[in-house]
């Protein structure tokens, strides 16, 4: 019997999109207001599955969860330049690709057995889920 | 991966069968037959790879024309009933979500669209992924 179990997180980050190799131009025709940098409030939901323990009833004890994300994401992320972060050196620090630098840091200290997916809200209105590599 | 955009509008409507009277609609859809209203939410879910050079999956922009021309300005602030694209369509959640899928999955670039879901109240959520789905 596997179940799912999701904790939520938050983290308020700047950014800003530009492609180094690019041209002024070329950067403000793709990207538009967002070469601008600016912020957001980002919601971050962490799914865990696996089965219940049968002695503490628990898919994951959600305060260890609560201490990984927060040592791992929240602290070096929370009130950030994203772009200023090594994560983001050649990467576009978009919805998509903070998901996947959240996954890959995550996957990390949470093994692929346990971590399912991650969702990351930019705001309420758009969100990116991204469960690792393929087609997951 | 897969990403979602959020839009909201608010619409009047009624659940009515037309080949039904009065009297047996209000038994089949209670206090829905009447005419009442909603703040929807339509989520629309996209699915691929980002870019590796933007780091975009799809061009946000395009989609969110897309969506509001076909779906959400024709539908906000209207009597659902009265859109002509829903001509026919029992305006349920689930089948506005079937409606929705139907109208957008040819004008969003081919393949992107994974799933549209309707939110009708804080309470109902509807969800459509394309037929046998």
């Amino acid at each position: 019997m596997i179940a799912y179990s999701t904790r939520r997180f938050a983290f308020s980050a700047g950014h800003h999109y530009t492609v180094d190799d690019w041209s002024t131009e070329r950067n403000a025709r793709v990207f538009g207001r967002l070469t601008v940098p600016h912020g957001h409030n980002y919601t971050l939901d962490v799914t865990v599955r696996g089965p219940i323990d049968p002695e503490t009833g628990m898919v994951i004890d959600l305060s260890e969860l609560k201490a990984v994300v927060g040592e791992t994401i929240i602290e070096r992320f929370d009130h950030a330049d994203l772009n200023a972060d090594g994560a983001f050196r050649s990467r576009v620090p978009t919805t998509e690709n903070i998901a996947i630098v959240v996954w890959d840091l995550l996957i990390a200290k949470l093994g692929e057995e346990r971590l399912w997916q991650v969702r990351i809200w930019e705001d309420p209105t758009l969100y990116v889920d991204y469960r690792g590599g393929g087609a997951k | 991966m897969e990403l979602t955009r959020v839009y909201h509008f608010s619409s009047a409507h009624q659940l009515k069968h037309p080949a039904l009277g009065a009297e047996e609609n209000a038994r089949r859809y209670g206090r829905c037959a009447g005419t009442h209203g909603h703040n929807y939410y339509l989520e629309v879910t996209m699915r691929g790879q980002p870019d590796p050079v933007t780091g975009m999956l799809i061009d946000i922009g395009h989609v969110d024309e897309v969506v509001r021309g076909t779906v959400v300005d024709r539908v906000d602030h209207q009597s659902l009933e009265a859109v002509p694209e829903l001509a026919g369509v029992i305006t349920t959640g689930e089948s506005l979500a079937r409606s929705f899928w139907d109208l957008l999955a040819p004008v969003l670039p081919a393949g992107a669209l994974a799933r549209v879901a309707v939110v009708e109240t804080a309470k109902n959520r509807f969800e459509y992924a394309g037929e046998g789905r």
